[in-house]
């Protein structure tokens, strides 16, 4: 271990803890610091579970710093290096479980993470606080009657201390979260929500008056609507507003007693909420973007085969002439040669222009939007179509501005859908403005149409009533509509209708 | 006899330079070829008596190759079909031999390759029509025997003797006898045994 990275680490961390004790040495039960609210454990755990165990000296001098300065050793030299040194290996033991447990990277993305933490912060602090009171008790530094009542308020201080800082530093060191919590500082949303909070911790502290904890109960509705809206980030940043809102407001009405542990447990009550409902919103956000994800390879997958199809079409024909050109040389009949050399030429024409727009695909991303007048796009319905296929369009379109390979590829797949819902389907495809700004185009058919239920099933991935494939095709057609700025939505009605909306170019 | 009608390649693909260029080497080839550019208007063209083979796209405007294939099926023809496609696609080559396809061929394709295919379907359907052919002709004969040779006959296929013969139709052994060379000769076989191998052909 490099001694200057150690010193200098060392010498930000002694003066935060030391500060945080001080910030937080309220209500203390005689001169210890048995207090309802203990942040600064936060902090040493932090520092070894990410640091390593190495840290523990340091953490024990400044833990004995700390209780010199802030409280001049109530007990003498011996009780605080005493306290120091079971406090230390109280937390250093929670930070070492907690580096095996949270592998590799301590972290809380998952249920399962937060659990750990949980779970070992609650249980870690009560073996703390038993160690520290039997430390007191033991040295004849308490009154007897004393340890009980001084355990619970060591432990929850601590618990709650430990349960809402340590999440706020785990964020702060990690680069990607400290991005998003800059994200939501940018949010006008995110001023609101504080202002929320602090507006109802006044009206629970001042504004209702009374006991505080009786109208505790309200501040679940704002860390519910954060939590939801800005995952863990959010809830971890409105716990840590929540308890120093609380300890202000104690401090605020320190004439009065106030039940502080029970405050402080109803602090731990929230603070898990918002936990656990910002670690399923994440979750949540991170399965649906690997299903998005996992979509987009599939419409690329898609557009490869329909690439396929197009390139090959041309190098068939290219080869077909070719072969004629050599029959016509070898019977000698060279006058004729001058067509077929045409022919192939066009072909080649036609299969550059494919690998153009392969190359393009790949360069721009999956989308290459370009103004597309409406006809060509019902014109390829139409040739994907049978004979009973009918289209309409209202006059005057303006173009739409779309990747054309890519909607091709969704009305073929919305025709062929048709066409296979009933024998001898008749199909009608007619395009209107939806508004002033997007066109719909509507595929429908005679066909028996789906039911509600189904109309919000259908896209789902593998959800398709034949066998092969079709539940990827609406799946990855609504994925490519939605790429555009568009919708494509199935109509429950009594015949089959697929409603497809895209974005006009837009003028100006 | 009617001079058999010629095999021809009936090609369908939606694609025209594809039809195109398959048409001018078919035809340099010493094919010959009709085109059609969907499975519609080549079933509404269709006879039932046409031979030869199609060479058909999976993917078709409407109706797939596949599907063409089965629909030409259920109208009695049993012309062979070699299906081409741009899409290497499992399921489908698998529907297509379940549908008795000859060939399956993935474009871009070379020229070995597809006449290959198309000169086993000519072979398949040269025999089909030379099998026909024989089988026109013995009934032919056939219809040459009078009432009372083909009750002969048919005793005698049964491996009846000419006594026995003459017991169950009640004639004489020797009229049976006028009769079974009259029928031999009709039916330009030499002996029994041959007889009884072209009535029991002729009956199949």
């Amino acid at each position: 271990m490099n001694v200057l990275r150690y010193l200098r680490d060392a010498a930000v961390f002694a003066p935060c803890y030391v500060l945080l004790d001080w910030v937080s040495y309220i209500h203390p039960l005689g001169a210890f610091n048995i207090t309802p609210w203990n942040p600064q454990p936060a902090l040493a755990i932090a520092w070894m579970l990410l640091g390593g165990l190495a840290h523990a000296p340091a953490v024990c001098a400044t833990i004995a710093l700390a209780d010199g300065i802030i409280r001049g050793f109530p007990a003498g030299y011996a009780v605080t290096g005493l306290t120091a040194l079971t406090l230390t290996t109280g937390y250093a033991g929670i930070a070492a479980v907690l580096r095996a447990l949270l592998r590799p990277k301590p972290s809380l993305h998952s249920l399962r993470q937060l659990t750990l933490f949980v779970g070992v912060v609650a249980a870690g602090t009560v073996v703390v606080a038993v160690g520290f009171l039997g430390v007191l008790y033991g040295t004849d530094a308490l009154e007897p009657g004393a340890a009980l009542p001084g355990w619970l308020r060591f432990w929850v201080g601590d618990a709650v201390g430990v349960l809402v800082t340590a999440p706020l530093l785990l964020v702060a060191a990690d680069a990607d979260q400290r991005s998003s919590l800059c994200a939501l500082a940018r949010r006008g949303e995110t001023y609101l929500q504080i202002g929320l909070v602090a507006a109802t911790l006044w009206l629970i502290f001042a504004g209702l008056g009374g006991d505080p904890s009786h109208h505790f109960y309200l501040l679940f509705l704002p860390l519910i609507w954060i939590a939801i809206r800005s995952g863990m980030a959010g809830a971890i940043i409105a716990i840590a507003i929540v308890q120093v809102g609380v300890v202000i407001g104690i401090h605020h009405r320190s004439l009065q007693t106030l039940p502080t542990i029970e405050l402080q447990a109803l602090v731990a009550a929230l603070t898990l909420t918002a936990l656990y409902l910002g670690v399923m919103v994440e979750e949540r956000e991170r399965a649906t973007e690997s299903l998005k994800r996992s979509l987009r390879l599939v419409a690329a997958g898609e557009m490869a085969g329909a690439i396929a199809h197009e390139i090959n079409q041309p190098l068939t024909a290219l080869a077909n002439y070719g072969r004629a050109g050599q029959m016509l040389l070898e019977a000698g009949r060279n006058a004729e040669l001058a067509g077929v050399i045409g022919s192939m030429l066009a072909e080649a024409q036609r299969a550059s222009e494919v690998v153009r727009r392969l190359r393009d695909l790949f360069r721009q991303g999956t989308t290459r939007l370009e103004p597309v007048p409406v006809a060509h796009l019902l014109e390829a319905a139409r040739r994907a179509g049978t004979n009973g296929l009918t289209v309409a369009a209202e006059r005057d379109l303006p173009d739409v501005l779309v990747d054309r390979l890519q909607i091709e590829l969704v009305l073929r797949n919305l025709v062929a859908n048709a066409a296979e819902s009933v024998d001898g389907a008749e199909i009608a495809v007619s395009a209107a403005r939806h508004d002033a700004r997007h066109l719909r185009i509507v595929v429908s058919d005679n066909g028996p149409g789906i039911s509600p239920a189904a109309a919000k099933t259908v896209f789902e991935p593998f959800v398709s009533g034949k066998p092969s494939g079709m539940g990827i095709g609406l799946a990855v057609s609504r994925a490519i509509a939605e790429a555009h700025g568009g919708t494509l939505e199935a109509r429950a009605a009594s015949h089959g209708e697929f409603h497809l909306v895209l974005p006009f170019q837009s003028h100006g | 006899m009617a001079e058999p009608a010629p095999l021809v390649v009936y090609v369908i693909d939606d694609d025209a330079s594809i039809r195109d260029s398959l048409a001018l080497m078919l035809g340099l080839g010493g094919y010959a070829t009709r085109l059609f550019a969907d499975a519609e208007s080549f079933l509404v063209a269709f006879d039932p008596g046409w031979s030869g083979c199609v060479v058909a796209d999976l993917r078709l405007p409407g109706m797939s190759g596949v599907g063409l294939q089965s629909r030409v099926r259920s109208r009695g023809s049993t012309i062979p079909f070699v299906i081409i496609t741009a899409h290497g696609d499992v399921p489908a080559a698998r529907a297509a031999f379940r549908a008795q396809a000859v060939d399956f061929i993935e474009k871009p394709f070379d020229e070995a390759q597809l006449r290959a295919a198309i000169d086993t379907a000519f072979a398949l359907e040269q025999h089909r029509i030379d099998t026909a052919e024989l089988r026109r002709a013995d009934l032919e004969k056939l219809a040459r025997l009078t009432e009372r040779e083909r009750e002969v006959l048919d005793q005698a296929v049964k491996g009846l003797h000419a006594k026995e013969i003459a017991a169950v139709l009640g004639i004489s052994s020797r009229t049976v006898e006028v009769h079974r060379t009259r029928i031999m000769e009709k039916l330009e076989v030499r002996n029994i045994a041959e007889l009884v191998r072209f009535a029991v052909a002729a009956e199949r």
